[in-house]
Order: structure tokens, then sequence, then C-alpha cells
């Protein structure tokens, strides 16, 4: 518990240290912050309205603390583009890009873990070879470019999936919809999961093959156990925790990929959200987009964590000596 | 057959430096608009006309491809009349002497030749198979230009500019960054690394926890953020890469300096009075360095990489052309809807070639700054040749 809580506490510190930045980011710009909201034709009398109606007026300590509530009570004021509340334009987008994190995520692991393993096992099979390609491709291609290769496939050439968008125009009616949703999930989904698992794959193989060598599982294997559980209930429990780290590192890796995946398909999700606030210097509104894509980070991260705990009885048993 | 392969990586790093030195300047890359938009390569599609210059002085041209896509005449006229003879009769391109500059999409020109302003002139000047000539009666000089929908190497882009040159120039680029980003990034990495490991105490623990947060920040939404409040310059991308990718080398130099810090050879120095700086400058930074320069050429992979995601996303600065940037303008001015797949593949080839390259050879630099790498991976094959 102590463990978690230790953990759970690193957490909380990457969160400040985003809310920090956010804050911060834009008021570092050289000269007034007013400058970026206000035009410098305006009038004096305009600007200094402004200035009230953002809270610019007011020392910048005490703009941090009304900053810090309103962010945490998720209460991101209005677009500069559309003077509509930002949170209602991100509430709509957000279930779009866990509906594409999450699956990629969970499949790129299982299918890394599946890979991983019997490339470790079958040395010089077919599925080691894949392995080894992905994960080569997954360090050296740029992921936007695998993606437009898809499309390219699997969308123009062999019309197969939709181009772009996350829904038909118009969007069919009742269960067909969700139908449609999947079609047009099925490419971006399927792209992340290639580029995640081999990378995954290829770091759990390097690792079993390690561990199948160690003197433990020699061990094991002498006592006569059958093969199943020694590959699993020895060597893989001995590299479970190295593991989930990785899964923890590639993380953050995995949301900035949000950003580009749903660049490359046109998707309405919260990263294509962010690009577009930040090329039209909608600041309330990118900080707000920043801010979802860093929760959703640390969110992860603390599932992780929880697993991490479970995983390895020297971090559980920690605080039972105490 | 293995010494070939050895230095495989580093010749093409060569070949890829050098072309991106001298490539410009030595083929005479062409800059700016050579073409109508998504013209295909070259040594394609035979059916389709290549561009060409035609002069007045220059005999017939032999024609038996579709009309080209724009037709344009640039000169000089003294007096008499510019002409054009195709096989079914002959038009009087201009007649008043001076400079000559005229457009097919130009509607005074297509006016001047009695055709209504939505004509299809290129149609009307090459209607068919046969020889075409164009002619002066006076004196003057004149040059066509017939754009055909093939041009050089690699086709053109939706403005119409040479891939070949747009890619020969793109190397820089990612060179400039992937080295300058990644060299910033090591100096931070090993100075902070070697401080944490060799200080200490709140030193150490402040700056491990710097690198955990660093580490569980989505980068490309700050390296956004920040592009969209500094704006776009390559200096400002390669700050900002650096920034975000010391983390690992400085985790690496730490353990190292870790596990050197208490070896007994430091002690003897420490012993003989030997100051702090002294021992991490003469005899600590000279150990982690043959492993440093393996995490460098380890990590420029990764600063192309994120160069060329920000560029795909618009983020960089629009005057330099660069892959991520070719790749930005494919996807946003639709390349593949108009199948124009050379805008597509030889920057993405690029990218991943040139990180392919940089992984082989920061292998290949940690095997020889620490054989036992080499050595663990020869035992564990007796291992497997054993069982």
């Amino acid at each position: 518990m102590k463990a978690f809580l230790k953990r759970a506490g690193s957490s909380v510190v990457v969160l400040a240290v985003v809310l920090a930045l956010n804050f911060f980011l834009f008021r570092i710009m050289p000269g007034d912050p007013l400058l970026a909201i206000a035009d410098p034709r305006f009038s004096p009398e305009a600007k200094a309205r402004l200035a009230v109606q953002w809270g610019l007026d007011r020392p910048l300590p005490e703009q941090f603390a009304v900053y810090v509530k309103e962010m945490l009570s998720f209460r991101f004021g209005l677009s500069m583009m559309t003077s509509a509340p930002v949170w209602d334009e991100l509430k709509n987008r957000l279930p779009n890009t866990v509906a594409l994190l999450l699956p990629a995520l969970i499949l790129s692991t299982a299918l890394g873990l599946w890979g991983g393993m019997t490339a470790a096992l079958k040395r010089g099979s077919i599925v080691e070879r894949i392995v080894l390609t992905c994960g080569a491709v997954s360090f050296s291609f740029p992921s936007f470019f695998v993606q437009i290769l898809l499309l390219m496939c699997f969308a123009y050439a062999f019309p197969l999936f939709p181009l772009s968008g996350s829904a038909s125009i118009p969007p069919p009616e009742g269960i067909k919809s969700v139908f449609d949703y999947l079609w047009h999930l099925a490419l971006p989904v399927f792209s992340l999961t290639i580029l995640g698992f081999g990378g995954f794959a290829l770091y759990i193989r390097n690792m079993m093959v390690k561990a199948l060598g160690e003197d433990y599982v020699l061990m094991a294997r002498a006592r006569g156990l059958p093969r199943g559980r020694v590959v699993w209930n020895h060597a893989f429990r001995g590299i479970l925790p190295p593991v989930l780290t990785i899964i923890l590192m590639s993380l953050p890796g995995v949301v900035s990929g949000a950003v580009i995946t749903e660049t490359v398909f046109s998707m309405n999700g919260v990263g294509r959200f962010l690009l577009e606030a930040t090329n039209s210097h909608d600041y309330p509104a990118a900080g707000a987009a920043f801010f979802l894509l860093a929760l959703l980070t640390v969110g992860c991260n603390i599932l992780t964590d929880i697993c991490y705990v479970l995983a390895d009885p020297r971090v559980r048993r920690e605080g039972a000596h105490e | 057959m293995n010494r070939l392969s050895r230095g495989f990586s580093a010749i093409c790093l060569a070949a890829f430096v050098l072309l991106a030195v001298t490539g410009p300047g030595l083929f005479g890359l062409p800059d700016g608009e050579q073409a109508p938009p998504y013209s295909v390569p070259g040594w394609m599609d035979r059916k389709i006309a290549r561009t060409i210059l035609l002069s007045s002085d220059s005999g017939a041209l032999s024609w038996n491809y579709k009309p080209p896509r724009r037709v344009s005449v640039t000169g000089e006229l003294n007096y008499g009349s510019i002409n054009w003879s195709t096989p079914e009769r002959t038009f009087v391109l201009t007649d008043s002497p001076g400079e000559v500059d005229l457009d097919a999409r130009d509607v005074p020109f297509k006016r001047a030749l009695g055709m209504d302003p939505f004509a299809d002139l290129p149609k009307a000047l090459f209607p068919s198979g046969g020889e075409y000539r164009l002619w002066i009666d006076g004196e003057g000089e004149a040059v066509m230009k017939i754009e055909g929908g093939r041009w050089g190497l690699l086709g053109t882009d939706h403005r119409g500019r040479d891939v070949a040159a747009l890619f020969v120039r793109g190397i820089r680029v990612s060179l400039i960054i992937g080295f300058s980003a990644t060299l910033i990034a090591a100096v931070l990495g090993v100075s902070l690394g070697l401080l944490s490991g060799y200080a200490g105490g709140l030193t150490d623990s402040l700056i491990m926890r710097a690198v955990d947060v660093l580490l569980s920040i989505p980068t490309l939404p700050v390296l956004m953020v920040l592009a969209g409040v500094w704006g776009k310059g390559l200096w400002n991308l390669v700050i900002v890469l650096s920034i975000f990718s010391w983390m690992g080398t400085a985790r690496t130099v730490r353990a190292m300096t870790l596990s050197l810090r208490d070896a007994p050879w430091v002690e003897g120095l420490r012993a003989l009075g030997a100051k702090r700086g002294y021992i991490i400058f003469r005899h600590l930074l000279p150990e982690v360095l043959p492993l440093l320069l393996a995490n460098v050429a380890l990590g420029v992979p990764g600063t192309i990489l994120a160069e060329a995601g920000m560029s795909f996303l618009g983020l960089s600065d629009p005057r330099l052309p660069s892959w991520g940037r070719m790749l930005h303008e494919a996807h946003t001015y639709g390349a593949f809807t108009s199948g124009a797949w050379w805008t597509i593949l030889p920057p993405g080839i690029g990218i991943a070639v040139i990180c392919l390259i940089f992984m082989d050879l920061g292998r290949k630099l940690e095997e020889r700054a620490d054989p036992r790498l080499v050595a663990k991976v020869g035992a564990e094959a007796l291992k497997e040749a054993a069982e």
C-alpha cells in the first residue's frame, strides 16, 4: 500500500508539472500576454476590459491559483476562435480518442505478448522473423508514413476501408451507426497495433531469451516441472515487472501517437483538436486539450502502477515489514 | 562478407552527408515551380509528353501524345509575327513587336486567337499527332514551353516542384536536426547524469525526479504547444527537441557513474587527494564516453522521427524543405486521391533508411565500446548450440 502511495505521489507530481507547464508556456511569450488575444490596434479601454475578462489584471500567483482550480474542475473557459465552451467540444471528442487508443493498446499488448513468447520459445521460426522485422519497422519508420501506406493500400487502391473521418456522411441510423463507427475505426486501430506490437514483442523476446537461460529456469527444468509451468510460472513471472515498466514507459508515446493518427485519418479526436487549436493560436483550447491528454497518460500510469505493485512481491511486501 | 556489411552503413551515411552538402549545387537542382502539379516521374508512362522547350530556331517537332497540360511562349519580337503550324492549320500567335510573354491560360491570348474564354487552348494548339513547328516570319526569337505530364526523376508535387530536388534538399534538415538536437541532448544528459551520479543526495533525487516526470509526459503535445508559442524555426525545433530527449542518456550515465564511484581505483584517487572536478572530467568522463557515442548514434533516429512528426503536423518552417514537410503537403493536398505515390514514398523511405543507418551504426559502436556485449551474445550462442 505504501509503495503504491509513493508511486501515486509521483503521478501527482507529473500532473502538477503539466499544470505549471501549461500555465507558464502561454505566459513566457515575449511581451504582454494580452498581445496574444488582443489586436494591437485596440483602444486602451478595450484592452483593459479584455484583461479583466481573462483575469490578466491580477497578480501572477493569484492567476495561477484560479487557473489550477478551473483546470481541476474541468472548467476550461471559452475558445478564442468559436467562443463556445472548450469542454463541450472536448467532451464530444474524448470518447473517440479513447475508442482509438484503448483497443490499440490492448491488442498490441496481447499480440506483443504472444509474438514475443513464441519468438523466444521457437527461435528461428517464422514468428521470430516477423517479430524482428516489425520491431525494426516500429523503431525506424515514421508512424504516419506506415499509416499513409496503409491508407493508400486499403482505402485508395483497394477501397475496403474509408479514406477519412469517424463516421459516414450522412451517418446511418440505429445499430448500423455502430458498425459504421467500427468500420471507420478499423484501419487506425490496426495501424497502431502493428506499430506498437513490434517493439513490445521484440522486448519480450529479448528478456525471455535471457530469462530462459537463467539458472533458476534450469533448476525448474531439472526438477522435472512441465514445460508450460517452467515457461509461465518461472521464466515469465520473473520478467513480468520489467515488462510492466516497459508498458508504462510507452504510454506517453501512445498518447502522442494519437495526435498523428487522428491527423492522418482525419478523426474527430482530442489530438487533432489540439493541433487545430495550436495552429489557430487558440490558447485556452490548446491548453485544455494538452491537459486532457496528460491526464489520460497519468491515468494509465496509475493503472500500470497498480499492476506493478501486484506483480512484484518485493514492492508489495515492502509495507508489510513495517 | 561480415567486414563488408560492417562498413556498409557508414558508407551509406557518408553518401547521404555528401549528397546533403553538395547535392543542390552539384546537380543544379531546379527550385520552384517546374511543371504542372503531380506530373508523373519521367520514366513512367510513355504516352504522356515530357516537358519540352521548343525554340523557334529548332526545326519541326513530331508530336504523337495527348495534348499538353500547359503551353506558354516567351521571347522577343522585333518585327513580323510568331507563328505556330499544326498539321491542320497555322496560328499567328502574336504580331505585336516587343517582349513576348504568352500563356495558353490567359483570356486575352485566347481572344486574340479568336476563341471563347473557356476554350481549352492547349488542345486547340495540339489537335492531333503529326509535325508541329514554331517559326517567326520576320526577326526575333521565341521559346515555347510545352508542359506535359511527365517530369524529371520523381515527378512533381502539388505545386509543380521537382520532387527529386526537394528530396535531396530534405536530407539536410533531417541530418542537421538529428545531429544537433542529439548532441545538445547528449551534453545535457552526460553532465546531469555525471552530476547526479557523483554528487548523490538531494541533487541526485531532484534530477532523477525530473527525469521521471519528463519521461511520463506525452512529448509531442508539449512540442506542438511550444512550436505554436515560440515559432516554427529550425533552431527552435532543435532546442525544443533536445530539451525532451536527454533523459535516457542521463539515466545511463548516472548508472555507470554510480557503479564507478565506489570502484577501488576511484577511491584510490580520492585517497590521493584528487579534487572532485578532476576525478569527474579526467577519469569518469573518458570512461563513459565510448558508450555515450553509441547512445548518441542510437538517439538520432528518435530525434529525426520526432522532427518528421512535427513537420508532418505542419509545425515546421514552411520555407525549409524537409521530408516530414513533403509528407505533410502530400497528405494535406490529396496526393493519394491523385494517385501521386512519388510524393509519398521517397521521403518516407528516406526517413526510414536514415534511421536504420543510425541504429546500425549505434549498435556497432556499442559493441566496440563494450566488447562484453558481443562476448555475452557469443556465450549465449554456445549455450544454445550445446542444447
